[in-house]
């Protein structure tokens, strides 16, 4: 890699970062808690690209240390490493394939179990008519002993609709415990006299809880029964 | 010169000498930087048309949303290692680790292992600064330990870990243990069976005589660079592995305990990932054990195709051939040692 071009490159990286991290582009793809950090890095590379580009480049202890012995791991003598190259891929990722937030694509391929939750007992919904509940939250209700809390209450969830592949539909979110690399999906199975969503649009639902097929085991599927259906815009942050 | 001319930047990078003046427009016929130009113009203009291309195409969606995001979490934490081990190398003269370790050579092992703490490594450096470190007289047992440590267990990377794992700070501490551990071993079998002939005698250190924040600058540069390379293959990798690879061959081979950790374990030495960024590569690995995605941790930052490289040019082929397949037995063997006990 010419020593030029790795000015521009930095800065460029440096760009897109800030591009997306300035604003709430982010979002899709990692917790909301990054940004300042995402910021602060693409600052840094931008004035690291900025001092690359219009610094002296006189033969230097670097270039004393490319001479010395041999590269075997994707160095080109002259310059900076080649591998950098690939840097370009997240960049064109992110300016040509406008991607939204991981979803019904996502969601309706992994597991979509739910998980056991960490804490043993859940508090009582807040009042309300009708609360709002996460769908992650409704989930580990229903499968994992928290019915009491959901019984005889007007509840509102918020997701996205998923295909159920033996008819009907689910409501669905992804979470992400890091970021989007490693977001599962929690779908609820939705019943009820309401018109069935196309895939993907997001919606709030307004409805109560009913009783699913089995509980207390990991593959279990939540169920939700619809009074009123909703579409709605995606919330800022996608991921629950 | 024609065929430069037409051939572009492909001849042009393999002929170009060293000494000539840097500067954009210096340079006759086309150059890297005029195509790196004419690409930003494409990606701008392009965006408009091509965009719409991808809309009908949810796997490539996906696929892209879970590559950047691995790259876009790393971002950060890359810059902060950068940063700091730039610093350390510009800054921080090698005397320090030698007044620092005591004479005993079987404890300057854990000493020079526990000092990788404080000093952030990209293991990119790492194998020039223990060459460096062996010239100045640190005892060899003691610098392989360091380059051993200092990648795996540098604050960046235990905070990474620890964001990457949320809820599960014994995955934190289950790094920390193997990988000091595993270093720790290295030393000292090093100690007991090293010989002296498989170091190449180590050039002089490269001082940065004088314009010490330009050595920090293009330490940061090129550290930046080459990491983000590498990181852009481990998330090529990881996107593919979630969306392309058909589930029943990951939860194949992700059932069976034990090629589950062969499986990432290998998987760890051919990506070559920075230790700031693997954390975020492993997080997305979801169908694999914690004990096998420990695996893919502790080995990656000691033994990779690149650091294989770097070993075989700093020190002797021998060393390299040697030195390798053990440290990657050894750092198995501590994983799973550790996720038994701590996980």
């Amino acid at each position: 890699m010419k020593r030029e071009v790795q000015g521009p490159l930095l800065m460029l990286v440096g760009l897109t970062t800030l591009r997306i991290s300035v604003g709430e582009t982010y979002l899709r793809y990692v917790k909301e808690g990054l940004q300042p950090f995402l910021i602060f890095a693409g600052v840094v590379l931008v004035v690291l690209g900025l001092m690359a580009a219009f610094g002296k480049s006189e033969p230097t202890a670097a270039d004393a240390h490319a001479e010395g012995h041999t590269h075997m791991d994707g160095h080109n003598h002259e310059g900076g490493p080649t591998i950098a190259w690939l840097l370009l891929l997240p960049v064109m990722a992110i300016f040509l394939i406008a991607h939204p937030a991981l979803g019904a694509y996502a969601a309706s391929r992994s597991g979509g179990g739910v998980a056991r939750p960490a804490e043993e007992a859940f508090d009582p919904l807040p009042a309300g008519d009708p609360v709002e509940v996460k769908v992650t939250d409704y989930a580990a209700r229903s499968i994992w002993g928290g019915e009491e809390t959901l019984r005889d209450r007007r509840l509102k969830l918020t997701g996205f609709a998923v295909e159920r592949p033996e008819g009907g539909w689910y409501v669905a979110r992804m979470s992400m415990a890091c970021c989007a690399a490693d977001a599962l999906p929690t779908r609820i199975e939705v019943r009820g006299d309401v018109e069935t969503p196309a895939v993907g649009t997001w919606v709030e639902l307004i409805g109560s809880w009913e009783a699913p097929e089995k509980t207390f085991t990991d593959d279990a599927v939540p169920v939700v029964r619809a009074e009123t259906l909703t579409p709605i815009e995606q919330p800022r942050v996608a991921y629950e | 010169m024609s065929e430069n001319e037409a051939g572009g930047a492909a001849a042009q990078l393999t002929e170009a000498p060293p000494q000539e003046p840097a500067g954009p427009l210096s340079r006759p016929g086309i150059g890297s930087l005029e195509l790196f130009g004419v690409g930003i113009v494409l990606l701008a203009v392009g965006q408009r048309w091509i965009s719409p291309l991808f809309n009908g195409l949810p796997a490539l969606q996906t696929w892209a949303t879970i590559f950047v995001s691995i790259i876009v979490q790393a971002l950060p934490f890359l810059v902060f290692g950068v940063l700091l081990s730039a610093s350390i190398s510009a800054f921080v003269p090698p005397t320090v680790f030698a007044k620092i370790l005591p004479k005993n050579k079987a404890l300057a092992v854990p000493v020079a292992g526990i000092s990788g703490v404080v000093l952030p490594g990209c293991e990119c450096a790492s194998v020039p600064v223990a060459g460096g470190l062996i010239s100045r007289g640190v005892t060899p047992a003691a610098a392989f330990t360091f380059l051993l440590a200092a990648p795996a267990i540098n604050p960046i990377v235990l905070v990474a870990t620890a964001i990457a794992f949320p809820g599960r700070p014994d995955m934190v501490a289950a790094r920390f243990v193997a990988s000091l551990m595993a270093a720790m071993i290295m030393g000292w079998l090093w100690l007991a069976l090293g010989k002296q002939g498989w170091l190449r005698p180590p050039r002089k250190p490269m001082a940065p005589e004088g314009h010490r924040w330009r050595a920090f600058r293009e330490a940061a540069e090129h550290d930046f660079l080459h990491a983000g390379g590498f990181l852009v293959i481990g998330g090529i990798t990881a996107a593919t592995l979630n969306v392309v690879v058909p589930r029943a061959w990951l939860n194949a081979v992700a059932g069976n305990e034990l090629l589950a950790i062969l499986a990432l374990a290998g998987l760890a030495v051919m990506l070559a990932i920075c230790s700031e960024a693997d954390a975020f590569v492993a997080a997305s690995l979801t169908q694999f054990s914690l004990t096998a995605r420990l695996a893919f941790l502790v080995v990656g930052p000691m033994v990779d195709v690149k650091l294989i490289a770097l070993q075989a040019g700093t020190f002797v082929r021998a060393f390299a051939y040697r030195f390798a397949p053990t440290t990657f037995l050894v750092a198995v063997g501590s994983a799973v040692l550790v996720a038994k006990v701590v996980l």
